[in-house]
């Protein structure tokens, strides 16, 4: 299989970056994505040249690491998958793969497709946990939790911190993100104590960080790798708001 | 250099709680003075980082990664022991002990083992009080199913992320004390070399992977939480950035090495599919509560796996240990599916896999059932293979998966360099020669929240008269220029292939030779051919790019450099121990029907590898056992 | 701790916003009144609209509603600004239609069209009954002034009927998303009550787009 690739690269943040074509053969259709990119590098090598600067650490779709634009898409052209995720199949022999970095102001460029995503680790440290020491625990069956709860809490906890919900929406809107670890904490019995404060914190660090305002487009949850719903940010306004009035 | 594992007096009970009482404190305004390093930011890592923050102490916490968030402790799938004995299934803090020593075949101490049962179930109440999302019935209170090895019920999951959601609770307790001001988290940056001073271990040189400079980081301790080294198989289930230098460094500086050899391969990971492939995914052993594993009965059968009858299907787990059935523990179920793969029943394009079947379970619960507790395998399933699990069973594969061997600790968790300590998957200490399903989140948690926090007072205590550690020591400024001079030598070697290339050597010879199963002659081969691809590796490596910015050619390169090392070590381990133990199997010593032979008398101890100047040079612990009599491990 | 600009900013558009819909279908069905005969139409419509000019109460609610729009405009105008500025670089390839609805992507090009009608509708008939403004408005036999008259002179411009027919189709594409997506914004979270919200939505676009559209058309041939 044979596919030309255009790929985005960049010296540093303060360079400026262009489109770059190669064409590259070889490849299988089992091949994954970033196994094609992998073979493209060793062509690089061998001829010399530069690699490109890509992230990836587990690839098997849960440490959020890799991730880039392919063809339009957050993660590629499926719906709810990494970019680790997306194999060669995907494409026809001899198409042309446009690959960029996410775009955002508060995602900036490292190196070629590689951004920094630390604004999304200075959200979670405004308040996305149980300020409770080690060794402080009641017995873990001592609260119950019904399923219902728990279920919903781990449906917003299944965030991997990916980025692609920035990268796709126009706005560069955090809000999904921020929305699903207020919502899994909050929902809980054990984060109900701290839920006002968390909320008006995390959101606060959200507008800190130059993110944009979520309009709902919905295109967040399409390209979610996890499929968190779009509902978690209008919870996460009801919460701000609660927290506004009862906080 | 006399081992000494300090072991505390008692009975097997009483140990840890003596120890406690025993154990050195520090006061609060004394604590404040003292700094520690912390490598790595997974469960052991960042438990341990915020922790010891917690206590008081400084602590600075680096990690390779661009977030602590993506830590490999991310990707454990299927869930966490304790004994809690909520199933009411007869489970207990003894039960849960003996099955992980004999899961681990009686190569792992009492004491250490007994510890990791009996802090068990703490440890979920404190996740439960983080705010881990743990699988609940409707009633609320918590669930368990069943793990390889195992006759009760004590795994505790979070969908089929319990490893995520654990790091998620780890991550976000260390960064509410990097909020505190107590932890300084520094990612993107490569713990590089150990700088011993005196004998002791006082701080780290570093690299930052974004600007390629070098830093120097002292401390009054160094604790390494930096994971397992299985990818010098290159292929495994591991993070791509998983690596083993970290303690290889530390290893070359003095700290012994326990175990190499003893490396786990998972029976059900999705099979490798072309030689271009990077990793193999793993796909959660609970699937195997459900899921029934079978080859054809007939060799190079063709056929649709629907189109295979019932009494045409070979049910080789079921047939071979009846007892425990699909839920063998790992090395038995990976060793079974090679020997059906070997013998030529092997499915798939590559006839390398085997098949793991739902067909029974879904029609015993239904469908829903099946979607609600492995749902997002399934998906994952389908992203990577293009095939629904639901209608047509997996093909799985074994693939190489942790590393139960690391860097040799007492039961304080020091290595033998004082002042260095190793946590989690990179210490050689409670999984033997075989580690139990949903036991890994488990030591690594275990060790980073609890145990640790505890022990290193003890030798902090001491710190403190000491002179406060400085990176204008001339020690720091050696250590730094070897490293530099270790760089510079790999980006001007400028050869003709390329690093993966010979990852991808290094990997075939290890999974040949130091795999499933291991003999004398392949091994001393394995040895050669493993110095000669060092040799070329060192001649003809070509690493484009410079070492001052992002190179992710450069960090392949000295982490593959070490792995070299490493696997040279493995097969010398796997040398010496002429038994079969636990994953480590010898062709040698094996029964007409291919069951391990164990040699107690002779191998009942731990292998403890001492690096001088290119040579190891083995001690021996000697295991004791007082409390339980070593029996033949077996699964029929 | 103040306002958090992301989430306050965007309240105010979202209730103004619903508050403006609530106001659209008061309009509409008075509105309707010009889909009578004539003779009944006349009457009913000047009356009304008396009643509107009169009533202390409406002119409470009418500066509410010049309030309202003002904040909208403002407001949106602001959070488009904040959210350009959050994503300066655009992808060289972008096939966000695969992911999301062209109304829901461009709410601001929508609502400045419906801005520039605003504008002209007011200077078509509140500036000229209102403030006096331009031609004279006579008065009808009950005494009212003959607004009726003035709508139906305006419709027998056919660039007038075309400009106010075809300005409700982006009425109803920034309504369409508007109100469910204010919703959101407001904090309605449950998850049947939006799948419910979402064809409410379309219901209610398509009626206030049909019904305004349909309405000069109407009055054009009759």
């Amino acid at each position: 299989m044979r596919v030309i690739f255009k790929i985005w690269r960049q010296e540093s943040a303060a360079s400026k970056g262009e489109l770059r074509s190669y064409e590259i053969d070889g490849l299988t259709e089992d091949m994954s994505f970033l196994e094609a990119l992998d073979h493209l590098n060793e062509q690089l090598v061998l001829k010399g040249e530069e690699v490109i600067a890509y992230e990836y650490d587990c690839r098997e779709g849960i440490c959020g690491q890799c991730g880039v634009f392919i063809n339009g898409r957050a993660h590629g052209p499926h719906d709810n998958m990494t970019t680790c995720q997306l194999h060669m199949r995907s494409f026809k022999d001899g198409d042309t793969i446009v690959v960029e970095p996410w775009r955002a102001t508060s995602f900036p460029i490292i190196k070629d497709l590689v951004v920094d995503r630390s604004a999304f680790d200075r959200i979670i440290e405004q308040g996305a946990f149980i300020s409770a020491k080690t060794g402080t625990a009641p017995e873990a069956n001592a609260i119950p939790i019904p399923k219902t709860i728990a279920d919903a809490a781990m449906d917003a906890a299944a965030c991997i911190g990916c980025g692609a919900c920035v990268a796709t929406c126009k706005n560069s809107s955090a809000a999904l993100f921020t929305a699903a670890k207020i919502n899994h904490l909050n929902k809980l019995p054990q984060g109900k104590a701290e839920q006002h404060q968390r909320t008006k914190e995390m959101t606060w660090q959200m507008n800190e960080e130059g993110f944009g305002s979520c309009t709902f487009t919905g295109a967040c949850e399409v390209e979610c790798p996890e499929g968190i719903s779009i509902t978690n940010i209008a919870e996460m306004n009801a919460r701000y708001l609660k927290s506004k009035v009862f906080g | 250099m006399q081992l000494d594992s300090k072991i505390p007096e008692g009975n097997l009970e009483d140990k840890w709680r003596n120890y406690q009482v025993k154990s050195q404190l520090i006061n609060p305004a004394n604590k404040k003075k003292l700094n520690i390093i912390v490598v790595g930011s997974g469960l052991a890592g960042a438990g341990a980082a915020s922790t010891l923050a917690e206590l008081g102490y400084d602590v600075q916490c680096f990690c390779y990664q661009d977030s602590a968030r993506r830590a490999h402790s991310v990707a454990a799938q299927g869930g966490i022991n304790a004994a809690k004995n909520y199933q009411h299934d007869g489970d207990s803090v003894w039960r849960m002990f003996y099955d992980t020593l004999k899961g681990g075949d009686f190569r792992s101490r009492e004491a250490n083992t007994y510890r990791l049962a009996e802090l068990s179930a703490p440890l979920i109440d404190h996740y439960v009080q983080q705010g881990v999302p743990f699988a609940r019935e409707y009633g609320g209170v918590l669930v368990n199913r069943s793990f390889g090895g195992v006759q009760v019920q004590r795994t505790f999951y979070a969908r089929g992320q319990t490893g995520q959601q654990l790091l998620m609770a780890a991550y976000s307790q260390l960064y509410k004390m990097i909020r505190a001001k107590k932890v300084k988290m520094f990612p993107r940056s490569e713990m590089m070399d150990l700088v011993v001073i005196n004998g002791k271990a006082k701080g780290i040189i570093v690299r930052d992977l974004v600007t390629g400079e070098l830093k120097r980081y002292a401390a009054d301790a160094v604790v390494l939480a930096t994971g397992g080294y299985s990818r010098v198989f290159r292929l495994s289930t591991l993070a791509i950035g998983c690596n083993g230098s970290a303690i290889w460094k530390a290893h070359k500086r003095g700290a012994y090495f326990a175990a190499p050899s003893f490396t786990q391969i998972h029976p059900t990971a999705l099979p490798q599919s072309s030689e271009a492939q990077s990793k193999l995914t793993l796909m959660s052993e609970s699937l195997r509560n459900d899921g029934r594993i079978w080859v054809p009965k007939q060799q190079d059968d063709n056929r649709e796996a629907n189109d295979i009858p019932e009494d045409e299907r070979d049910y080789y787990l079921e047939r071979r240990y009846p007892s425990f059935g699909n839920l063998a523990p790992r090395d038995i179920a990976s060793r079974a599916a090679k020997e059906r793969i070997d013998a030529g029943y092997g499915i798939g394009r590559l006839k390398n896999a085997v098949y793991l079947d739902f067909k029974h379970a879904i029609e015993r619960f239904g469908l829903e059932t099946i979607k609600d507790r492995y749902g997002n395998l399934f998906n994952m399933y389908k992203k990577i293979t293009g095939i629904d699990a639901y209608t047509t069973p997996m093909l799985i594969s074994p693939a190489a998966h942790f590393s139960m061997g690391g860097l040799w600790v007492d039961y304080e968790l020091m290595t033998t360099i004082p002042g260095l300590y190793a946590i989690g998957e990179c210490n050689f200490s409670d999984h033997g020669a075989n580690r139990l399903g949903a036991n890994s989140l488990l030591q690594a948690s275990v060790d980073g929240y609890f145990i640790l926090p505890n022990t290193i007072n003890n030798y902090l205590a001491g710190a403190l008269k000491e002179e406060h550690p400085n990176t204008n020591h001339p020690e720091f400024a050696k250590v730094e220029n070897e490293v530099k001079q270790h760089l510079d030598k790999l980006l001007n070697i400028n050869g003709t292939k390329t690093v993966d290339h010979f990852h991808r050597e290094l990997g075939k010879i290890m999974w040949k030779e130091c795999a499933m199963s291991r003999n004398k002659i392949g091994l001393e081969d394995a040895v050669n051919h493993i110095e000669n691809l060092k040799e070329e590796f060192w001649n003809q490596v070509k690493i484009t790019g410079t070492g001052n910015g992002f190179n992710t050619e450069l960090e392949k390169a000295y982490r593959l450099a070490d792995f070299i090392e490493l696997g040279v070590l493995m097969c010398i381990d796997a040398l010496q121990r002429e038994e079969s133990c636990g994953a480590h199997f010898r062709e040698e010593y094996q029964t007409e029907d291919g069951e391990a032979v164990r040699v107690d008398k002779e191998y009942a101890y731990v292998s403890a590898w001492d690096y001088d100047n290119g040579d190891f040079k083995l001690h021996k612990e000697k295991l004791k056992f007082e409390n339980v009599t070593p029996t033949v491990r077996s699964y029929k | 701790m103040a306002l958090n600009p992301l989430l306050f900013r965007k309240t105010l558009v979202a209730a103004t916003g619903l508050f403006l819909c609530i106001f659209l279908v008061v309009h509409l069905s008075a509105n309707c009144i010009l889909l009578l005969p004539e003779d009944i139409a006349r009457k009913l419509y000047n009356s009304y609209s008396f009643t509107l000019r009169e009533s202390p109460l409406i002119k409470v609610v009418a500066y509410l509603l010049y309030l309202s729009i003002i904040v909208h405009v403002v407001y949106a105008l602001l959070v488009t600004i904040r959210n350009r500025k959050a994503k300066p670089n655009k992808y060289m390839v972008n096939h966000d239609n695969e992911n999301s609805s062209w109304a829901s992507k461009n709410m601001g090009v929508l609502g400045s069209l419906i801005l520039i009608f605003i504008i002209i509708h007011l200077a078509n008939f509140w500036a000229r009954i209102k403030l006096g403004l331009g031609e004279q408005v006579n008065m009808d036999i009950d005494g009212y002034l003959d607004v009726y008259s003035v709508t139906y002179a305006l419709f027998q411009n056919i660039w007038f009927v075309l400009f106010y027919t075809l300005m409700s189709i982006p009425l109803a594409f920034h309504l369409f998303h508007g109100l469910k997506s204010g919703f959101k914004t407001l904090g309605f979270y449950h998850k049947k009550g939006l799948r419910i919200l979402a064809k409410v939505s379309l219901i209610y676009a398509l009626i206030m787009g049909v019904g305004f559209g349909i309405i000069p058309l109407v009055v054009y041939f009759k």
